[in-house]
């Protein structure tokens, strides 16, 4: 069975605030500026990778299927 | 927002074998919509809210989940089948 061609693309990052422990947590979403939605081209990055490597998303048009995942407190679990 | 050395650290901790990236400056997370804003003791903090998004070979979005719903990966990668699975076969 072939593998799986989509490139994962992991976003790791620490709030400054652990949001367990956050009283009173009022969210703002206008923060947001754009919401985007199926159908949308996505937005080109160009990001730094673990390995101190540029990674952007228009290296994988053509080539690949991409899935980014997005998460906030990967190094605690939570 | 994580550094790409602490990235670094946490993808061997994992045995992670795709790229772990890092946003510093929050651009990527405030152009996808991802970076929200929490108030907190009259302050306000943003980070990015837990989001999968699939993006086929042509640059456009095939699947969003946000928020609590994605927390688990697998539908996503579902997606991520399907549409290898579509286009291989055309």
């Amino acid at each position: 069975m072939k593998r799986i061609l989509a490139s994962s693309l992991l976003l790791a990052m620490t709030p400054v605030v652990a949001l367990r422990s956050a009283p009173a947590l009022t969210q703002k979403p206008e923060v947001a500026k754009v919401s985007l939605k199926v159908g949308d081209v996505a937005p080109d990055f160009s990001l730094l990778s673990d390995q101190w490597k540029t990674v952007k998303l228009s290296d994988y048009r053509g080539k690949k299927n991409v899935m980014l995942a997005i998460y906030v407190l990967a190094f605690t679990g939570g | 927002m994580d550094s790409p050395a602490a990235n670094a650290a946490f993808a061997k901790q994992i045995n992670i074998k795709f790229p772990l990236l890092s946003d510093m400056n929050k651009k990527m997370l405030r152009e996808y919509g991802i970076l929200k804003g929490y108030d907190v003791q009259n302050e306000t903090y943003q980070w990015a809210q837990r989001a999968n998004i699939v993006i086929d070979k042509n640059g456009v979005i095939q699947h969003i989940e946000e928020g609590d719903s994605a927390v688990d990966p697998n539908t996503a990668m579902s997606v991520c089948t399907d549409l290898h699975k579509k286009q291989s076969s055309k």
